[in-house]
C-alpha cells in the first residue's frame, strides 16, 4: 500500500530518535556530574559559606571591674547612662515621632541634621542615635510617653567614671578608644569593631587591663542578606571584669595632693615593711574623666602646653639629680669601707681644692669640723667630696645599686624610668671620655650624670629605714602584702643607725636643714635629708657676687627641691618622698610637704592599729575582687 | 487533488469518540507530570517560608487552569492542528508583532502583551506553533526532499522569523530554544549530520559577530558566566550564591524547609528561575538526581508516544514538545549550576509562573492528543482523508 520510502523515513527516524536521546542522556550525566562535584565534592566548602552568609559572630563588649583602693573607696567605677535611639522601621512616620521627642529631648539644629542624615542613610531597622548621656530621670520620662514615641528606644551604655578626678589620675589612669594599634590578638581584632569599647590607657587601668577587661561575650546570629538580625543561635554572656584594690589610701593621696598645691611636683608615700604604695601623687594632673569622651581640641592643647606637664607620672617618670639626698649612699658606703667612724670629723673651710678646681660647699663659709651624723644634718658638701675621694666611686656606685637606683623598681605602670648610675665603664662607652675626680665629687653630692626618680629615692631611703631589706613596692593590694625578707640585709645595723640618726637630726636637731619641718605627733617624730638640685651652673662671677637668691630666678632656672623622710624615728613604718620641681631649697618647698603627709599618715594609721587595719584591708581586698561586695 | 491522493499512503477512516479517546488517554503520563507540579508546589510552598501565599495557591490555581487546558487539548483531533499548523502559526507570528509594538516591558525586556483578561506571552505560544508548523512541514517530506537543500529553506525561514523578533524582545534564552527544537526536528527527520557540523563551523566563526549585536546585559552576563568571582556582590553574586545553595545541600539536604540560603534572602529569584537550587538545598545530591529522573521519565515518555505513533505530523509534533521541554530543564539546571550563563529560562513545572506552566501544558496535551490519536493515518497532504 504505502510507498517504500515511508518505511526509509520511519527507520531513519527512529534512529535520529535513538541518537537524539542518546544525546539527551549525555546531557543529564553532565548534570548530574556537576552537580556531583557541587554538593558532594564541594559540598562541605559550600556548606562553609553559606553558613559564613547566615551566620554573624559578635562580640558583646563586658564590662570593666572596678578599681577601689586600700579601703573600698572607689577609684573608678562604670557609670550607666542611657541613650535614645530612633529605629525607622518602628516608626510610623518618623518625622512625627522627631517632633514628638523634641518636646521632651530639645536637639539644637545640627544633631537634628545629624539625625535626618543618618535616618535616610541607614537601614530601616538600624538604630540612630537621637541622643546620648540622657540620665535616668530622662530616660524614664521616654519611658513613660513611649506611646507619643513609636520607634524611639532607650539604651543603656556604660562609661567609666573616676570620682576622685584629678586626685588619682596618675594612679588610675584613664580608658579610651580602642584603635588597630592595641590589637593584640584575635579577641582583641573582635573586640575592635565593637562600638563605644575602650581599653585602659596608663596607670592601673593599663598595668591590669588583663583583670580588668573581663571576658567579652559572643553573640551569633542568623543574619539575612540585608545584614538584619533574624535569630540568635548562640550566646554567651559577657563576664565582668575581676575588681581589683590598689595599695593606695584615697585619704593620704588627698592630703599629698592638698600639700603640693600648684607646685609641679610628686610625693610617693611607701609602706617601708609591705611595699605597699599608700600615695603616689604627682601635680599638676588631669581629670581622667575627660579621656572617655573624645577630648575638645583646646582642653588637649591646655593640657600638652602647660609647662608643669599635667601627663607626666612625674613620681615615676621625672628624673632628677638626687642632690644631697644621696649623701646617705655615700655615707654607708664611707661606713662600709671603714674609712669613717661615728667619731671620724672632717673639716669643712667651705670648699676645696682638686688640681686647678675649686669645688664648693654650699655654705659659702664653710662648716668647720663636722662628724658624718652633723655632716647630713648640715648637708655638708665638703665632707663628702673628701670622703668620696677616699672611697673611691666604684664603692659609691655598688651601695647605690643595693639600695635601687639606677634601676626600675618595676611597680608595673608604665612610664617608669630607671634613672641613671653613672660608672667609668658607662662614662668611656657613652662620653667617650675618663672618669675623672670631679666626676667622683660630683657624685658625691648627688650631682652629674646621676639621676634618679623619686619612686628610686623614696625606695632607697624606706631599705635604709626598715633595717636594709630590699622588697618589691606594689600598687596591687593582693600582690603579696607579705614582707619577703632577705636572710640577711644589705647593710650593717649600726651602719644603718648612724646614717638614720644622721637623717634624724637633719629634722630633729636645731640647725638640722629640715629643723623648720619637724613634729611632734604623741613622740613620733620624722626623720628625713633635704636636696636643692641645680638646673644652672653657677658662674665664679655670681658665686664672688652672691648667688642669686632661688626667688628672684625665673621659675624653670630654680633647683629643684626634694626632700625624703621616713616615720617613727624610732620605729620607722613609712617613707615619704616630696619632689618639687623648681622649687627652690628641699628645706624651703619639699620638707614641708613631706612632713604634713607624713603627719597625715602617722594620724591615720596609729602605731597600735596598723598591722589588724592593714589585714582587714587585704581581706576586704580579697572579698572585693571576687565581686562579693559591689 | 488527485495528485496528492495518488500520493496518499494510509487511507483509513479514523475518528475516534470521545468515549475511545478518553479511553485511550495516557493516565500513567499525566500522572507523571502532576507528580512533578506538586513537587514543584511544594518547594514554593518552602519558598514562602511554610506558605501557601503568595506562591504555592496561585501555582496550584495555574495548575487546575492548565490541567483542564491540557485534557481539552488532548481531546481535539489531531487533524485540527494539522489542518490549522500554518495558520496557527501565523497567528504567533501576529502575536510576535503585536507584542514589539504594543507590548509591556517588563524586567528590561518587551514580552507581554495585555489581552483584556490575559496576559500573553506570545514568544511561548511561539514555542507551540513553531513545533506544529514544523511538524506539519516535514509530515509529508520524502527522504529525498530532506536531503535537497530547497527543501530546508522553508523550515529555517520558519524559524527565523520569530527568532528574529524574540531576539528584538530581547529574549536570547527563549530564541536560542527555537532554534534548538528546530535542529532537534531537523536531526530527527534525517538530515544530514555533515550539515549540522557545517552548521556548527559555521556558528562558531559568527560568534563574535554575535558577540556585537548583543546586549550590554546580555554580554555582562556572558562575562560574568565565565568568570563569576570577578563580581561577586555585583553581576557574579546570582551565579555565585546559587553555587553556594546547591552545594551546601550536601548528600541528602538540609531538609524540607531548612533551606538558610532563600530563607534568609542570600538567593535571588528563588521562586522562579533558581527554584532549582531550592529544591537541591532541601534535599541534596539525591534530591536532585531523583528530580532530575523523574524529568527523564517525562522525556523518556515523550519520545516513546513518538516512537509509537503511526503518523510522521504525530511522531514530530510528539518529539519537538518533547525537546522543548527537555530543554528547559537542561538550560535551567545548567545555568543555575554556573554550567551555562544566565539566560531566564524557568525550571519547567516547577518555577512559579504562569505562562510557562499554560504553554507546557498546552504540549503535552497536544502530546496526549498524539497518544490517543497514534493509529490515525493522516495523509500527506494533511487534509482530512478517509477512504
Amino acid at each position: 500500500m504505502s510507498s517504500p520510502w515511508v518505511y526509509e523515513k520511519e527507520r531513519v527516524l527512529s534512529n535520529r530518535l535513538l541518537g537524539l536521546a542518546g544525546i539527551f542522556f549525555l546531557f543529564g550525566f553532565i548534570l548530574i556530574g556537576r552537580l556531583f562535584y557541587l554538593q558532594i565534592i564541594c559540598g562541605d566548602l559550600y556548606l562553609k559559606m553559606a553558613d559564613r552568609n547566615r551566620i554573624s559572630v559578635r562580640l558583646t563588649a563586658p564590662k570593666r571591674g572596678y578599681i577601689y583602693d586600700r579601703n573600698g573607696v572607689k577609684l573608678a567605677e562604670n557609670k550607666t547612662s542611657f541613650q535614645a535611639v530612633l529605629i525607622r522601621e518602628e516608626t510610623e512616620d518618623y518625622q512625627k515621632t522627631l517632633q514628638n521627642i523634641q518636646k521632651l529631648l530639645p536637639l539644637d539644629e545640627d544633631e537634628l541634621a545629624r539625625i535626618q542624615k543618618e535616618i535616610k542613610q541607614k537601614r530601616a531597622f538600624m538604630p540612630v542615635r537621637i541622643k546620648n548621656g540622657l540620665t535616668f530621670e530622662e530616660a524614664a520620662l521616654i519611658q513613660v510617653n513611649a506611646p507619643d514615641l513609636r520607634g524611639i528606644q532607650i539604651e543603656e551604655e556604660v562609661s567609666r567614671y573616676y570620682p576622685l578626678k584629678e586626685l588619682t589620675a596618675h594612679v588610675t589612669g584613664y580608658v579610651s578608644f580602642m584603635t588597630e594599634k592595641d590589637v593584640k590578638n584575635e579577641w582583641d581584632a573582635g573586640l575592635l569593631d565593637l562600638p563605644g569599647y575602650r581599653i585602659g590607657r596608663i596607670g592601673a587601668e593599663e598595668a591590669y587591663e588583663s583583670f580588668l577587661r573581663g571576658r567579652p561575650g559572643i553573640r551569633k546570629t542568623e543574619v539575612n542578606a540585608y545584614g538584619r538580625s533574624v535569630r540568635v543561635l548562640e550566646e554567651h554572656k559577657a563576664q565582668k571584669g575581676n575588681n581589683i584594690t590598689l595599695t593606695i589610701d584615697s585619704r593620704l593621696q588627698k592630703a599629698a595632693f592638698e600639700a603640693l598645691g600648684d607646685e609641679s611636683g610628686s610625693v610617693i608615700v611607701l609602706d617601708i615593711h609591705t611595699g605597699d604604695i599608700l600615695a603616689l601623687v604627682s601635680t599638676p594632673a588631669f581629670d581622667a574623666n575627660i579621656f572617655t569622651a573624645p577630648i575638645p581640641k583646646k582642653v588637649w592643647n591646655e593640657l600638652i602646653q602647660n609647662e608643669k606637664n599635667p601627663l607626666q607620672n612625674k613620681a615615676i617618670n621625672g628624673v632628677y639629680s638626687p642632690g644631697s639626698i644621696f649623701k646617705l649612699v655615700v655615707a654607708l658606703a664611707g661606713l662600709e669601707s671603714g674609712h669613717i667612724t661615728k667619731e671620724r670629723t672632717v673639716y669643712c673651710p667651705g670648699r676645696i681644692q682638686i688640681g686647678q678646681q675649686y669645688f664648693h660647699c654650699w655654705k659659702h663659709a664653710g662648716h668647720g669640723a663636722l662628724t658624718l651624723e652633723e655632716a647630713l644634718m648640715h648637708s655638708c658638701d665638703v665632707y663628702f667630696y673628701q670622703l668620696a675621694q677616699e672611697i673611691g666611686a666604684d664603692k659609691i656606685l655598688s651601695v647605690a645599686r643595693r639600695l635601687g637606683l639606677g634601676q626600675k623598681a618595676d611597680i608595673g605602670l608604665t612610664g617608669e624610668k630607671e634613672g641613671l648610675l653613672p660608672s667609668k665603664e658607662w662614662k668611656r662607652q657613652t662620653q667617650k671620655e675618663n672618669w675623672r675626680i670631679g666626676d667622683t665629687l660630683n657624685l658625691s653630692i648627688g650631682q652629674g650624670y646621676l639621676n634618679a626618680t623619686p619612686l628610686q629615692l623614696v625606695y632607697a631611703v624606706a631599705v635604709i629605714a626598715n633595717g636594709g631589706y630590699r622588697f618589691d613596692p606594689h600598687l596591687l593590694i593582693a600582690e603579696g602584702s607579705d614582707i619577703i625578707p632577705l636572710k640577711q640585709p644589705l647593710f650593717k645595723k649600726e651602719h644603718l643607725d648612724l646614717v638614720r640618726s644622721g637623717m634624724n637630726m637633719v629634722v630633729n636637731r636645731a640647725g638640722g636643714t629640715g629643723y623648720k619641718a619637724r613634729f611632734d605627733l604623741n613622740g613620733q617624730k620624722m626623720a628625713g635629708k633635704t636636696a636643692s638640685t641645680q638646673v644652672r651652673r653657677i658662674t665664679m662671677k655670681e658665686r664672688k657676687s652672691g648667688v642669686i637668691s632661688q626667688d628672684k630666678l625665673p621659675w624653670k632656672y630654680r633647683d629643684h627641691a626634694m626632700f625624703a623622710a621616713f616615720a617613727p624615728t624610732d620605729n620607722p613604718r613609712f617613707a615619704v618622698i616630696a619632689a618639687v620641681e623648681h622649687g627652690g631649697g628641699g628645706a624651703k618647698k619639699a620638707a614641708p610637704i613631706a612632713s604634713a603627709v607624713l603627719q597625715e599618715t602617722l594620724r591615720l594609721y596609729p602605731a597600735d592599729s596598723y598591722d589588724q587595719e592593714n589585714e582587714q584591708a587585704f581581706i576586704s581586698a580579697l572579698v572585693r575582687q571576687l565581686g562579693v561586695a559591689k | 487533488m488527485s495528485f496528492f491522493k495518488e500520493r496518499n499512503c494510509y487511507l483509513k477512516n479514523y475518528n475516534l469518540s470521545l468515549t475511545d479517546k478518553m479511553k485511550k488517554f495516557n493516565y500513567r503520563y499525566a500522572a507523571l507530570i502532576c507528580l512533578v507540579v506538586f513537587i514543584g508546589i511544594g518547594i514554593l510552598y518552602s519558598a514562602g517560608n511554610g506558605h501557601f501565599s503568595p506562591w504555592a495557591d496561585r501555582q496550584f490555581m495555574r495548575f487546575l487552569l492548565s490541567f483542564v487546558l491540557f485534557y481539552v487539548v488532548s481531546l481535539i483531533n489531531l487533524r485540527f492542528w494539522m489542518k490549522y499548523a500554518y495558520w496557527i502559526y501565523t497567528a504567533g507570528i501576529l502575536l510576535l508583532i503585536g507584542v514589539s509594538l504594543f507590548g509591556h516591558v517588563g524586567m528590561g525586556a518587551q514580552r507581554w502583551l495585555n489581552l483584556g483578561m490575559i496576559n500573553v506571552q506570545p514568544s511561548e505560544v511561539m514555542k507551540i506553533a513553531l513545533v506544529i508548523a514544523l511538524a506539519r512541514y516535514f509530515h509529508g517530506s520524502s527522504p529525498a526532499d530532506i536531503r535537497s537543500w530547497q527543501h530546508l529553506a522553508p523550515p529555517l525561514l520558519l524559524m527565523l522569523w520569530p527568532v528574529l523578533f524574540i531576539i528584538a524582545q530581547p529574549d536570547l534564552g527563549t530564541a536560542l530554544m527555537l532554534v534548538f527544537v528546530t535542529g532537534a526536528l531537523l536531526f530527527v527527520v534525517g538530515v544530514q549530520l555533515w550539515k549540522f557540523l557545517l552548521v556548527f563551523v559555521l556558528g562558531g566563526i559568527s560568534m563574535p559577530i554575535l558577540w556585537f549585536f548583543m546586549h550590554d546585559y546580555q554580554k555582562q552576563r556572558v562575562l560574568t558566566f565565565l568568570n563569576p568571582e570577578s563580581d561577586p556582590l555585583g553581576t557574579g553574586y546570582h551565579i555565585i550564591q546559587s553555587k553556594i545553595t546547591l552545594g551546601s545541600g550536601g548528600l541528602f539536604g538540609k531538609g524540607f524547609m531548612e533551606s538558610t540560603q532563600s530563607r534568609l534572602s542570600f538567593l535571588p529569584e528563588k521562586q522562579t528561575d533558581f527554584i532549582f537550587t531550592l529544591f537541591s538545598e532541601e534535599f541534596g545530591f539525591l534530591g536532585s538526581c531523583t528530580l532530575i529522573a523523574l524529568f527523564f521519565g517525562i522525556i523518556i515518555y515523550g519520545f516513546l508516544i513518538a516512537a509509537r505513533c503511526h503518523n510522521f505530523f504525530g511522531k514530530l509534533l510528539a518529539i519537538g514538545l518533547t525537546v522543548n521541554f527537555a530543554l528547559y530543564v537542561f538550560i535551567n539546571i545548567g545555568m543555575v549550576s554556573g554550567l551555562l550563563p544566565v539566560v531566564g529560562v524557568p525550571l519547567p513545572l516547577i518555577s512559579y509562573g504562569g505562562t510557562a506552566m499554560l504553554t507546557l501544558f498546552i504540549g503535552f496535551g497536544l502530546i496526549e492528543a498524539v497518544d490517543i490519536n497514534r493509529e490515525m493515518v493522516i495523509g500527506r497532504s494533511g487534509s482530512i482523508e478517509d477512504e
